[in-house]
């Protein structure tokens, strides 16, 4: 290509493949730049790169040149009631156009309320009202950021005795009227069903696959309620759980094979222990028919 | 003072150090030997990250402050990691504040001062 | 007020005391309220804001130990809800906190070790910007060398000690056993330190007296010749050929400009 590039036109604005990715953590920015390892992709959380300069920039935009990169919001808090943080959208909008991510996603949960930031994913009641709510911010942030994004399932610890639809009904209803993609956290479904003590295959038959263009497998924690009954975290801290493997295998003989990430936030590994777990996606992921989807997986 | 030769002196002193920054043994590493004086101590930080041949180019590989999980220990009381709903924990430090003494810094191996400074912390 | 609204809120205010109970209608699967389910929201916010002040001030908590730090942490969590979900600027407040914070009042150099971690962060996130070419000043005419402004590298920032708050900061923030100099008297051991990330390290120098005046000055817009006069009504003397030499060998000048000389009045 002729001269001159600007920064961002360095990168190619490559499609997310059908593979396993990793989430790119600091500690392993020498292991990737170094090895160079074979990594279908690697996914960022877009708040981390919020600063104005300085190093995070400096890795990502080295392993941008060699990898395709899944930008992974989780501050727009888009089930708020209230309207989205339009600051925070700029910022969002400007990361996209900077790195040029294969695929941006975010989350059906909200975080902030009232001017105030709470740092985690909190769950959102499912009825016409919240659906209404959440369908007009992604319209917001989709034409904002001039591409259509995906939203996750969450991992959810309470239930609201207002909702009137059920968790893959309400995703179904979201992406068939905002035209968003859906991301499936197949570890926030194992954990969600365990915690709401739904059938986990029942949900996977309800879900709307068809909208799906990302999974997400993660490791949880054990825990007990109130009334002594299991309750799973959604840790981010450990291995992918069998049970959650079993799952994914179910959902890629249903799917065929769509871009997969291994997240491991907290305790994060060695490098080679991460790839291990993206390495086993990887196999099942080879096993698994080529999605049909695949063809219509957005250029970014 | 006279603001002439306060002038003169700002001039000789801009002269001088773009003289010394051009001389290409005085620029080795970006960095004026004649500058030691300000920097009595110049370190590059938590030099224990430093053994990466990319922190040069790159800069520290600093973990990211939004991250996506869960925090662990979150129900019960019995559970083995943190839980922040119990009751408040005593402010005892017990760090390396306890081997720096007060009113002066006295730096000592060891916990020579430890009954002291807890004292002094509480 | 849509139901949502009204449920947010009192979702959101629960999270924000624990003493009060989950909002009505949170359950668990039996339809029943379970105050350990809301309790795994509670203690998320509070795990991940206190790690992300661990994150920002590793060095604050070295000095105070883990528990220590983390109660802390948590007490100024509650005061202090971030913002904004950019969390690599939270905890901007927290040398001030330690200011007023009685139960570790004993440790009087641990907000100024604050101030150099925060200052420390906000120099690595800062904007990047190409140094200036000393080269460029060589044009300026004898006459003007006194009118010349020059502006800072963005990550330039400044922090003023009483104490020995530097000293303190390097000997703890690598792992390594806290060894040191001699004995420093920790009234008369006033340090400034200037941080900068010019390139990809951030440096971290210990200032002569005059210096953090004269830097002060220059951040502030004010020119060569007025910035010497305030290095040297702190301090005398001044050596002003090693301070320019630092600052624009060290890349923490960006550019350089004349400011107008005032046309006189009639």
């Amino acid at each position: 290509m002729p001269v001159p590039h600007t920064e961002s036109r360095r990168c190619r604005p490559d499609a997310v493949p059908p593979r396993a990715g990793v989430g790119l953590k600091a500690a392993h920015y020498g292991a990737v730049l170094e090895a160079r390892p074979d990594i279908g992709f690697f996914e960022v959380h877009a708040e981390n790169y919020m600063g104005a300069g300085g190093p995070p920039h400096r890795y990502l935009t080295a392993i941008r040149k060699d990898y395709p990169l899944s930008l992974h919001g989780v501050g727009l808090s888009i089930g708020s009631d209230g309207p989205l943080d339009g600051a925070h959208l700029r910022r969002v909008a400007a990361l996209v156009r900077r790195y040029e991510p294969g695929l941006f996603s975010e989350h059906l949960a909200w975080s902030s309320h009232g001017g105030t930031f709470f740092n985690d994913l909190l769950p959102v009641p499912y009825t016409a009202c919240t659906l209404q709510r959440v369908c007009e911010h992604l319209d917001q942030v989709q034409e904002s950021l001039g591409r259509q994004i995906l939203l996750e399932n969450p991992s959810t610890y309470v239930a609201f005795a207002t909702s009137t639809y059920h968790e893959p009904d309400f995703l179904a209803e979201v992406a068939r009227r905002s035209g968003c993609a859906l991301l499936l956290d197949v570890n926030n479904v194992h954990v969600a069903c365990a915690n709401q003590q739904w059938d986990p295959h029942r949900y996977l038959a309800l879900f709307p696959l068809e909208h799906v263009r990302q999974i997400h497998l993660a490791g949880f924690a054990t825990d007990v309620d109130e009334h002594r009954r299991p309750l799973l975290i959604d840790a981010h801290d450990r291995e992918i759980a069998e049970e959650v493997w079993a799952l994914y295998d179910h959902v890629l003989a249903r799917l065929g094979a769509v871009p997969t990430l291994i997240e491991w936030d907290q305790n994060v590994p060695q490098w080679a222990a991460l790839a291990a777990q993206a390495e086993r996606a990887e196999r099942a992921l080879r096993a698994a028919a080529p999605s049909q989807e695949r063809r219509r997986v957005a250029l970014g | 003072m006279s603001t002439r030769t306060a002038s003169l002196a700002v001039a000789s002193a801009l002269a001088t150090a773009v003289t010394a920054l051009a001389a290409p043994l005085a620029t080795a590493g970006g960095m004026s030997m004649s500058g030691s004086m300000m920097m009595k101590q110049r370190e590059h930080t938590m030099a224990e990250l430093h053994t990466g041949k990319f922190v040069r180019c790159f800069g520290v590989a600093l973990a990211g402050h939004n991250d996506c999980y869960a925090g662990p220990g979150t129900t019960c009381a019995g559970t083995a990691s943190r839980n922040y709903q119990g009751n408040a924990f005593k402010l005892v430090p017990t760090g390396t504040c306890t081997a720096i003494t007060t009113p002066y810094v006295t730096i000592v191996h060891g916990h020579g001062s430890l009954s002291k400074i807890t004292e002094a912390g509480r | 007020m849509s139901p949502w609204a009204d449920l947010q809120e009192r979702f959101a205010g629960a999270l924000r005391c624990p003493e009060r109970p989950p909002p009505v209608g949170c359950n668990g699967p039996d339809g029943l309220p379970d105050v350990k389910r809301f309790d795994v929201y509670r203690n998320n916010v509070l795990a991940g804001l206190i790690d992300a002040l661990a994150q920002s001030y590793p060095v604050v908590r070295r000095l105070l130990g883990a528990e220590c730090f983390e109660e802390t942490a948590r007490r100024f969590v509650a005061g202090h809800l971030p913002r904004s979900p950019v969390l690599l600027e939270y905890g901007q407040e927290f040398a001030a906190f330690l200011d007023r914070f009685e139960p570790l009042a004993a440790l009087a150099y641990l907000p100024d070790v604050a101030r150099i971690e925060r200052a420390w962060l906000e120099a690595y996130h800062a904007a990047d910007a190409p140094p200036l070419n000393p080269g460029a000043l060589a044009r300026i005419p004898a006459e003007r060398a006194a009118d010349v402004c020059l502006t800072l590298h963005p990550s330039v920032r400044l922090v003023r000690s009483r104490c020995a708050a530097l000293t303190i900061w390097r000997l703890n923030v690598t792992d390594g056993p806290v060894t040191g100099p001699e004995p420093i008297a920790l009234d008369a051991s006033a340090q400034d330190a200037l941080l900068a990330r010019p390139e990809a390290e951030v440096d971290v120098i210990a200032l002569a007296p005059g210096a953090a005046e004269f830097i002060a000055a220059l951040a502030s817009g004010r020119t060569l010749g007025d910035a010497t006069e305030c290095a040297r009504n702190a301090h005398e003397p001044f050596d002003l050929t090693e301070h320019l030499t630092a600052l624009l060998g060290g890349g923490w000048i960006t550019s350089a400009h004349l400011k107008r000389r005032r046309t006189r009045g009639p």
